[in-house]
């Protein structure tokens, strides 16, 4: 993760947290993690005062910060009766303050498959993004396994905060903070911070250590993306893990990763005349998330339907995210080890359930 | 950066061409084709207020930017696309998706198999291998439901003159004209006539491409010779949205056409899609 | 553009799970499930994924409409409250209280509720009051009342968990209360047993450990038949029935009649199956039994409820941990409309409205005189207006035209009144019959609370304003009844004084308050001295009738069998992507594309027989009327029967249905009755039925 020299450079140590978030705050819209009195935690758009901030492993919201980039709905463009009118976001520039290595290689990993998507790149420039390494295991994550986590991995953010454990009679400053990339260095220039050594560095490494000990082996993960990719795994087991897939679609939604969407539009004035006298016919077109899990989904106008059944689509959505086949193009799996589905799913088949299920039927 | 938003194009032209179908011609409104169009690629058509489709062109657009689709009335956009006349306005978006492998078939014996609507898609390939000469030889076998189910009737008068066209119908077939049955219940004889094509290009009905290219297996032929174009729902035409994939891949980026071969071997990566093929039946 | 999130409660069914609502410049753009919530933990079903559509600003109304020649016209508030205040006192003064009433929601709060109920019986001084609790768990209250003493959920939802035998009785909860499936789901992983007892082959039905696919109509029989086998094996739980029961020897006899072999015949189960149900049942440490329409919407409604807890008395599956008699509220806030009495026979917290004590209280409390006769139920007004005796009507959030039975009739009823006020937040089939539609706030827009199906008032924040000039349903009977000469009566400011009024009115809320709501995630009733923090778990050491009354009821045909004019059994039910009468799910353009917009459900035998394609369109009727729709062949349902879902207006299944009413209840036959099948020529389109947006009925 750390390559040396070139980390040396851009790393510093940090006393006070409130130093940086505040310094952010002077030219980025603050947005962090708040937790309210029922303990439920969000990524929050801060206005004015925060509260402390939360961070770490205790803390992964059941909803990543992946629509702030990637939005839940948004215009595409418009119709005005005779052309098409792009629509682009209209952005102001903010910091995504305290996200974890998971939703971080999430990110990276939407970076790419939006890559050309002016929508996504639009908002994704004027975005700073502040990672935090993990001190513990999050309940249902197993990111080690599938290298996200829990420290953050380089080029994933453009910050990078790692607590430091004081140790003995060492005067160890609290956070080491990393710059990543270019604007991150830009984002800190004016703090002018105390640098960090090697010590630090190496302080963290060890640290990353003792976090990933304290992780449970989730073996039977790895063993059913094996089976998984060798095609392993018998029908029945598709048909019947699905009859429990109510199409909720609560997996697509909350998994960082997921990214498909479906368009609508709406008509802005009801016409007056036919279709064919389009001058007075004002329609908006947006984009949301679709998932992959509705039957729907792949249905075309003729009824012929490739996934009409649940066993497919479910396979499907594993294979997406755990399939050797995505690395050319990805360099990783589409999971992060973030848990979230099986946390939301009602008819117990996310990540955990499924993989333990996989590994049990083909064990035998 | 990818260009969703659509651009504006006129209707040009339009006449009923077979059962439910009709032949289109458009014409570019205040841009031109600024890339050039492969042959068997397809583009979007957006009707304002009522949705958007996948259309392939049944011509590539010429000096004047025109080009031609052949559509059938399937569901709701096509019966309100059927409602425009002349001068209308519509949404274009494209050119979308990998086209024909016509360099492959250089100097190359070709034989096309078409069914239904799926004429419309190999139209572009047909007029470029004759009006280039490319290929050694070119033989088409259509299918149709019936007779006034077969579509491209002009196109398919201008061809006849040109390369040997066999044409089979299920209802009604058994005269000089047509042959009676399925496509693949004459491919044996159409092989021999073709003198054992080298490629073997397919459309139609997902499972009608899969018995022809099982079929000309049998016959000798290897499927990295066997090309096919799939239909999958598709609304961004750029590999984003996700409806159309295929495995790990989309069908309007690396599709619609695939090798038999390629194409089968994506199935196959998920067993729950291995098992369920689709039920022949034409469009 | 900054989002700010607030906490609320997904506005569609009665399981009452807790959702984030994400707003951005005044709209709603997204919904978060919350993981703190004690029973989502966050979890969503596609409804309440898609709760954004259903209250965009898009599809709503903003403004008061009034229909002059047929077609509507924007008005002003003022406008619209004075004549509408106009002509209820001229009805009032020339016919009678008895010839008004209003209708309230379901789905809006307790506190619309409570105002709805106060304005009918203060100001029309009419108990002409009611919802649709009428045609979906009105047997539930009726006949738990008689064998219990109270009507509501038993246990909690969570007693899901604890319980090692999960009973589930014409009910669908996977598709209907989907995280309550998913929690049944999970329970029988864990080992727990699961029994369905359904004519169709619902999707618990496929993981059950047994399905009993009754006839439709026979649960009466079905159940009696398992209480008959429990007695000959002495399998009840006589320790229960001794210290906690009444009427044991009575319904002993009764059910000797019930013997196997007739059950079995009048049924369709296997007497082996009802002696495993049996067993399963009653020899569990603890049951649970969960029930919904397919006990309730019956002619026998009632006494299918008297049924069901009868069994469960008799094996003393109730009181404790994973036990119970749980009815599935099917909507949002359908027990706190109860609750808050807006039925004709109650008052809040089911105080006898014929009661005189009661009446003086609310007097008093009120400052004004109460209505003094009887009232009628929905199904009551709309015959009375039929006859001419019933003039004015309020309608809040209710679709009757789409989700009552026998539409024909409903659109009747509907015309014949002379003034009919609908608030919406949409234009709904039954806004479009109206002379006045009023614009109303969504729960986005609102604070208030809401009571779940396990009693649970909940509060709901708002998130959003209203769009236009929308209004919220209590602030809108304020200012009528301000137009009609009361402006004292419901001058509230907020929902909370509305709340705290009412709390010091019942019992069951008396300890409750918004800050305390807000501190527990809600309290479950009754709250009060006995139970400061809510109660669970219901009838632990009594019932409120003293000891639970086990009485003995008889299997009834249903109104009508398949004869041979209308030779197949007919069924309605509902599809996990949308809810009621569709007009908030049917804005989200994920769920809309999930179904067709009309479908009826063959098997395949019936298909075959018939000579039908798959999908092809036909057209169904039945002695009330007709529906053309497409057909979906599926073994869910068995050879006979057919079944339909009722949330589209362009093929509304309550074209077909009964309203043959269950006596005690007037709850409407919806689950069943007879129609015939004609399938249309092959590539012809099914006509829609729905209404004409101009407004008038135009009923094909």
């Amino acid at each position: 993760m750390s390559n040396g020299n070139n980390m040396l450079n851009d790393s510093y140590l940090l006393q006070n947290l409130a130093v940086l978030r505040n310094h952010l705050a002077e030219s980025y819209s603050l947005v962090q993690i708040q937790k309210d009195n029922d303990g439920e935690e969000m990524w929050t758009e801060q206005l004015g005062e925060s509260n402390v901030p939360l961070f770490g492993h205790k803390h992964l919201p059941l909803a990543s910060p992946k629509g702030f980039l990637f939005a839940e709905k948004e215009a595409l463009y418009k119709f005005d009766g005779e052309t098409f009118e792009t629509i682009l976001p209209q952005v102001v520039p903010k910091v995504l303050f305290g996200v974890q290595a998971c939703d971080l290689t999430a990110i990276a990993y939407q970076d790419k498959f939006f890559e050309f998507d002016p929508y996504y790149q639009k908002r994704r420039e004027h975005i700073l993004l502040v990672g935090i390494d993990c001190e513990s295991p999050c309940s249902n994550g197993f990111c080690a396994q599938v290298d996200a986590g829990p420290h953050v991995n380089s080029s994933t953010a453009d910050l990078v905060l790692s607590r430091l454990k004081l140790e003995g009679a060492n005067q160890l400053s609290e956070w080491l903070l990393i710059a990543e990339t270019e604007k991150g260095l830009n984002s800190i220039k004016a703090l002018a911070l105390e640098k960090a050594d090697e010590e630090h560095l190496r302080l963290r490494n060890k640290l990353l250590e003792k976090v990933k000990s304290e992780f449970i082996d989730y073996s039977y993960i790895n063993n059913a993306i094996e089976y998984l990719n060798n095609n392993s795994i018998p029908i029945k087991l598709w048909e019947e893990l699905s009859v429990r897939c109510l199409s909720c679609s609560g997996c697509t939604n909350l998994c960082p990763t997921c990214s498909c969407y479906s368009t609508y539009e709406i008509v802005n004035k009801k016409p007056e005349k036919t279709i064919s006298n389009s001058k007075v016919l004002k329609t908006e077109t947006l984009r949301v998330w679709d998932s992959c899990l509705f039957q729907g989904f792949q249905r075309e106008a003729s009824g012929h339907n490739p996934a009409q059944k649940a066993a497919q689509r479910v396979e499907r959505f594993w294979f997406h995210k755990f399939s050797d086949e995505f690395l050319p193009e990805f360099k990783r799996y589409g999971c992060v080890g973030c848990g979230r589905c099986e946390q939301t799913c009602p008819g117990t088949i996310g990540v955990h359930s499924v993989m333990k299920r996989i590994d049990q039927e083909c064990c035998s | 950066m990818l260009q969703l938003t659509p651009q504006t194009i006129r209707i040009v032209d339009v006449y009923d061409d077979g059962t439910h179908a009709r032949h289109f011609t458009f014409e570019p409104k205040g841009f031109v084709h600024n890339k050039p169009i492969g042959i068997g690629q397809f583009f979007m058509l957006t009707l304002p207020g009522v949705g958007l489709a996948p259309f392939t062109y049944t011509s590539i657009p010429d000096k004047t930017g025109r080009f031609n689709a052949l559509i059938r009335k399937v569901g709701h956009l096509t019966e309100k696309l059927f409602t425009l006349r002349k001068g209308d306005v519509l949404g274009y978006n494209g050119p979308f998706g990998s086209g024909w492998p016509v360099d492959q078939v250089k100097q190359k014996k070709v034989l096309i198999v078409a069914g239904g609507c799926g004429l419309a898609p190999v139209a572009t390939t047909i007029d470029y291998l004759i009006n280039n000469d490319h290929s050694t030889s070119v033989t088409l076998l259509y299918g149709a439901r019936d007779i006034e189910s077969q579509v491209l009737k002009n196109e398919r008068t201008r061809w006849r003159s040109k390369i040997k066209l066999f044409e089979t119908l299920e209802i009604g077939g058994g005269g000089d004209k047509q042959h009676s049955g399925l496509p693949t219940q004459h491919l044996s004889s159409v092989f021999k006539y073709a003198q054992h094509p080298d490629i073997v290009l397919t459309c139609g009905p997902q499972a009608m491409m899969i018995a022809v290219a099982n079929n000309c297996m049998d016959l000798g032929l290897q499927s990295t010779n066997i090309w096919m174009s799939i239909e999958r729902r598709m609304r961004c035409g750029v590999g984003l949205c996700g409806h159309c994939y295929v495995a790990n891949s989309y069908a309007c980026k690396q599709g619609p056409t695939y090798r038999y071969d390629e194409f089968m071997a994506l199935e196959n990566k998920t067993v729950a899609f291995q098992k369920h093929q689709g039920l022949f039946k034409y469009c | 553009m900054s989002r700010t999130q607030v906490k609320s409660v997904c506005p569609f069914c009665g399981v009452g799970c807790g959702i984030g609502l994400v707003a951005s410049d005044n709209n709603i753009i997204t919904v978060q499930p919350l993981l703190k919530h004690p029973i989502s933990q966050g979890k969503l079903c596609a409804k309440g994924w898609n709760t954004a559509f259903g209250i965009n600003r898009h599809g709503r109304l903003t403004q008061p409409l009034m229909k002059k020649n047929g077609k509507f016209r924007v008005v002003s508030w003022q406008q619209a409250l004075t004549h509408i205040a106009k002509k209820l006192n001229k009805f009032i003064s020339e016919n009678g209280p008895q010839s008004v009433g209003v209708i309230s929601s379901a789905r809006a709060t307790n506190e619309d509720n409570y105002a709805a109920q106060k304005f009918a019986r203060a100001v029309l001084k009419t108990n002409n009051i009611d919802h649709c609790a009428r045609i979906c768990h009105s047997p539930s209250v009726a006949g738990l009342k008689k064998t219990l003493g109270s009507g509501a959920m038993t246990n909690s939802i969570d007693d899901v968990g604890k319980a090692d035998v999960i009973m589930v009785i014409g009910a669908d909860p996977t598709e209907n209360h989907a995280i309550i499936g998913g929690q049944i789901m999970q329970a029988k992983l864990r080992g727990a047993k699961l029994i369905v007892v359904d004519p169709r082959k619902t999707r618990l039905a496929k993981v059950a450990d047994l399905h009993l696919q009754l006839k439709i109509g026979t649960n009466i029989a079905l159940l009696n038949g398992l209480l008959n086998i429990i007695f000959a094996h002495d399998w009840q739980n006589d320790e229960f029935i001794a210290r906690r029961c009444e009427g044991f020897d009575t319904l002993k006899a009764h059910v000797a009649d019930y013997n196997v072999e007739k059950v079995a015949a009048i049924t369709g189960v296997k007497g082996a199956d009802l002696v495993s149900a049996a067993k399963l049942y009653s020899q569990a440490n603890a049951a649970f039994l969960a029930y919904g329409m397919g006990i309730t919407q019956f002619v026998s409604g009632t006494n299918n409820v008297i049924a069901v807890s009868n069994l469960a008395l008799s094996c003393g599956q109730i009181g404790r941990e994973g036990t119970g008699i749980n009815p599935l509220r099917g909507q949002n806030n359908v027990q706190g409309a109860c609750d808050m009495g807006c039925l004709p026979n109650v008052y809040p917290d089911y105080q006898n409205s014929t009661d005189k004590k009661v009446r003086e209280k609310f007097s008093d409390a009120w400052h004004t005189e109460v209505a003094k006769y009887p009232g009628l139920t929905s199904l009551g007004m709309s015959h009375q207006a039929r006859h001419g005796n019933f003039k004015g009507l309020l309608i809040f959030g209710e679709d009757p035209v789409v989700t009552d039975p026998d539409r024909n009739k409903v659109a009747q009823g509907m015309s014949a009144m002379d003034l009919l006020v609908v608030i919406e937040l949409s234009m709904t089939e039954t806004a479009k019959m109206a002379d006045i539609v009023l614009p109303a706030a969504s729960f986005a827009e609102k604070k208030g609370t809401f009571t779940n199906c396990e009693r649970r008032v909940q509060l709901i924040q708002k998130a959003v304003e209203p769009p236009g000039e929308a209004r919220i349903d209590w602030q809108i009977l304020s200012e009528l009844a301000k137009e009609m000469g009361l402006p004292e009566l419901m001058n509230w400011q907020t929902s909370e004084q509305i709340f705290d009024e009412m709390t010091q009115l019942t019992d069951s809320f008396s300890g409750m308050s918004y800050p305390r709501l807000e501190q527990n995630n809600g309290l479950q009733w009754p709250c009060n001295k006995e139970h400061p923090d809510g109660c669970r778990c219901l009838h632990s050491s009594t019932f409120p009738i003293g000891k639970g009354q086990l009485i003995s009821v008889d299997h009834v045909p249903t109104d009508e069998v398949p004869d041979h004019d209308y030779p197949f059994w007919f069924t309605t039910m509902r599809l996990h992507f949308h809810y009621g009468c569709g007009s908030m799910t049917r804005q989200s353009p994920l769920l809309e594309r999930e179904t067709p917009n009309g479908l009826l459900f063959i098997h395949p035998q019936d298909a075959l027989d018939l000579g039908l394609k798959s999908h092809q369109g036909v057209t169904i009727s039945s002695r009330r009327g007709c529906v053309e729709t497409r057909i979906e062949i599926s073994d869910q349902v068995s050879p006979g029967l057919l079944s339909m879902p009722y949330h589209f207006k362009e093929a509304p299944s309550n074209l077909l249905t009964n309203n043959a009413m269950d006596p005690s209840t007037e709850m409407p036959e919806l689950k069943v009755c007879a129609v015939k099948l004609v399938p249309l020529p092959e590539n012809q389109p099914p006509r829609s039925s729905a209404l004409s947006d101009a407004g008038i009925g135009v009923l094909q």
